[in-house]
């Protein structure tokens, strides 16, 4: 057994360097040979590792990156799954990266942002100490056909980590739901007022009870369908947060201040980090330090140190433009974006690019779900929308049937020309890929430019 | 504004609009709203009463199959009636997915589990196991007599499968992907005015001929000639674009 774990963690470190150094920043294949090898090595790397688990639809890379600053300022050994590989193989292939050829660990925690999907399976191997589920909305329903099937594969996942402290959202009504089928300990955390004076205009994910099917009341929405619920028909309602946003200062294009109240203990926090859905990113990532036992003060002022990761609103500086790179993938977090996006007065270019690979999705119906009629507002101060991807032609006719002037729109697929065509501009350039869309970006951004890989 | 109006109603916009089905309504007003044609969107929600006097087009999306037994009592009670006479008296109606299967006589769930439907058209959906998902193509017969055959490119995700009676005409055949069943190659459903298939996505701003077929149909219904006819088409460059880069890439 322990050669085959020795021989699985070489290999797997090997392949990995040696795609790297042929210039790739493929993720998954390391993680299958490992596997190849020894089927269980997940089991055994991460037998002595505490691991902290951060699931959900929306936030699970920011919240992991925040999470990563307590750690570091409570001085704690971690590794972590930063390139965004969360599925089964470059989780595997992160703890072989950290575990010695013998099989054994170098760091006490292992900090793994994990697919909804891919954290049933993942949790067969790996008994994870705490998890964190930061909300369940519409995402992939090409793969999963359902809303409630994400629910239920959290649920499965929950179900195979009897150990593990649960950090839930209270606000969101299904992930809230997920506490009456486990027995683990369990920390909920929500925001007790309302974020937004004006909020986009968006469908609900989730406007029936989980319960009964019954519609659900609400005393205040946050955003999409978090709020304060409650139904009338059964009594299933939001339950009272442990760790809670108790007042949002502000929110705006750039920061929010709020106050985070854990055990009548007010902190007041600074997220640099604009809108709504960072507030929640933040409140979580205090959630989960105090799960750990680390002191939410402390937590608090990490918070505020935090410098923005992969994707999430990245900043660049590209020839002569300033640029901006956050990820789209579902409505409710296109719409969060865009929501942010519109309330920026100054001259700006955008930049859309919508692939429809496996990764970001093959339905690419939602941009048809996302409120870009919202642009109309700000159809002044932006100066152009460049359109690409593979499914570029799709995009351009959204932006068309959103108002969008078409004399302001230009559909460029090859991404070169993009490139060139948005890095000289003067205005600062906000880039909305989806997944596989950013990650073609950033090779050519790399190569042309200069920055260091991706994955490093 | 010319004199023309077409009053549009989207029944269930709460429920069913999960895969950006709400476009198809977006589409036809725009589509509309270029012509000079006065368009009026109402949404129908749950608990509202359907009189079809005060609509010319009706639209029903998709939806999840967790909300479906609450949709199903408020649709008999508040709906079933008016849909039945909209369609007897010629109105034009669009169902995608999980509205088309609604208006069939029943679903089967895999599990042997009966739904009764309202009954509207001749046809019943049986339930599968796995789902149906993909980007697909089909021929629409409707559209074939204006040249040559015309291809709808779309994105299917059900796991019911379909099948027609004798009644009901299928609103095309299938090029690319599943359709209907994935086993008698008809997609969607063709009966009076009445069109549904199995596309969101949504169909109609990709597939701009079907769209203005549509709005075609109520204007001559409610007007008594072909208004469309005497209007210039519009510019669907885009739309054309996006439509040939499926119709490619699916092999047409
Ligand atoms: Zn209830």
């Amino acid at each position: 057994m322990q050669l085959r774990v020795s021989m699985a963690v070489t290999a797997c470190k090997a392949v990995r360097r040696l795609i790297r150094r042929l210039g790739g920043g493929a993720t998954d294949f390391p993680g299958k040979v490992a596997q190849k090898l020894c089927p269980d090595i997940l089991g055994h790397l991460a037998e002595d590792v505490t691991t902290i688990i951060v699931t959900g639809t929306n936030g699970k890379t920011t919240t992991s990156r925040m999470i990563e600053q307590i750690l570091i300022d409570n001085g704690l050994s971690y590794f972590s799954n930063k390139s965004g590989a969360n599925l089964m193989n470059g989780i595997v292939a992160e703890f072989c990266e950290h575990a010695h050829a013998s099989g054994r660990k170098t760091c006490d925690y292992a900090l793994i942002e994990c697919d909804e999907a891919a954290f049933k399976t993942v949790s067969r191997y790996v008994d994870a100490s705490y998890v964190l589920v930061t909300n369940v909305f519409r995402d992939q329903l090409d793969r999963y056909g359902e809303i409630t099937h994400t629910l239920d594969n959290i649920r499965i996942g929950l179900k195979n980590s009897p150990h593990a402290v649960v950090c839930l959202n209270a606000d969101c009504s299904l992930t809230a739901s997920l506490r009456e089928d486990i027995d683990n300990k369990i920390i909920l955390y929500g925001v007790n007022e309302p974020i937004y004076k004006e909020r986009v205009k968006e469908a609900s994910d989730a406007p029936y009870c989980i319960k009964c099917k019954h519609e659900y009341t609400y005393e205040y929405i946050t955003f999409g369908h978090l709020g304060k619920y409650y139904c009338e028909a059964c009594g299933y309602a939001r339950p009272d947060p442990d760790v809670a946003v108790s007042h949002v200062l502000t929110s705006d294009a750039t920061h929010s201040e709020i106050d985070i109240t854990v055990e009548d203990k007010t902190f007041r926090a600074d997220i640099e980090l604009p809108g709504g859905y960072n507030i929640y990113n933040g409140v979580s990532a205090v959630t989960m330090a105090y799960a750990m036992g680390l002191d939410p003060g402390h937590a608090v002022s990490s918070l505020s140190t935090f410098e923005c990761g992969f994707g999430r609103m990245e900043k660049f500086q590209l020839g002569q433009a300033e640029t901006r790179m956050i990820l789209i993938k579902n409505p409710a977090g296109c719409n969060q974006v865009l929501n942010f996006l519109a309330n920026i007065r100054e001259r700006s270019v955008f930049v859309i690019c919508l692939n429809d690979n496996y990764a970001d999705g093959t339905d690419i119906s939602w941009i048809w779900d996302v409120d870009f009629e919202m642009l109309r507002r700000i159809e002044d101060s932006l100066a152009k929308i460049y359109v690409s991807g593979v499914r570029a032609d799709d995009m351009a006719v959204r932006l068309k049937y959103a108002g969008f002037p078409e004399e302001k729109m230009a559909v460029i697929k090859d991404y070169d020309a993009l490139i060139d065509a948005f890095t000289s501009q003067q205005d600062p350039v906000f880039i909305m890929p989806t997944y596989t869309a950013m990650m073609d970006l950033r090779a050519i951004v790399s190569k042309k430019f200069g920055y260091k890989n991706f994955w490093e | 504004m010319s004199e023309f109006e077409l009053r549009i109603g989207h029944l269930y916009p709460d429920v069913l609009n999960l895969y950006g089905d709400t476009g198809n309504v977006i589409c036809l007003r725009q589509r509309l709203e270029r012509r000079g044609i006065r368009a009026e969107v109402r949404g129908l929600g749950m608990g509202e009463v359907l009189h079809p006097d005060d609509f010319d087009l009706l639209f029903i999306g998709g939806g999840q199959d967790f909300e479906q037994d609450v949709l199903l009592q408020d649709a008999a009670r508040n709906k079933r009636e008016a849909i039945l006479r909209a369609i007897d008296e010629e109105k034009v109606l669009l169902a995608i997915c999980g509205g088309y299967q609604i208006l069939g006589n029943y679903y089967k769930t895999w599990d042997g589990h009966e739904l009764e439907y309202i009954g509207a058209l001749d046809l019943y959906t049986v339930g599968k196991k796995e789902r149906m998902i993909g980007n697909y193509m089909f021929t629409c017969d409707a559209l074939k007599e204006e040249g040559t055959p015309y291809h709808i490119v779309g994105f299917e995700n059900h796991s019911g499968m379909t099948y027609l009676g004798e009644k009901v005409a299928p609103l095309g055949h299938v090029v690319k992907g599943n359709g209907n069943n994935g086993e008698d190659g008809t997609e969607g459903a063709h009966y009076k005015n009445v069109f549904c298939s199995y596309s969101h996505g949504p169909m109609l701003p990709k597939n701009p001929r079907f769209a203005d077929l549509l709005i075609a149909k109520a204007l001559e219904r409610k007007y008594g000639r072909d208004v469309l006819g005497e209007m210039p088409p519009l510019d669907d460059t885009l739309e054309i674009r996006a439509h040939r880069y499926m119709e490619k890439r699916l092999g047409g």
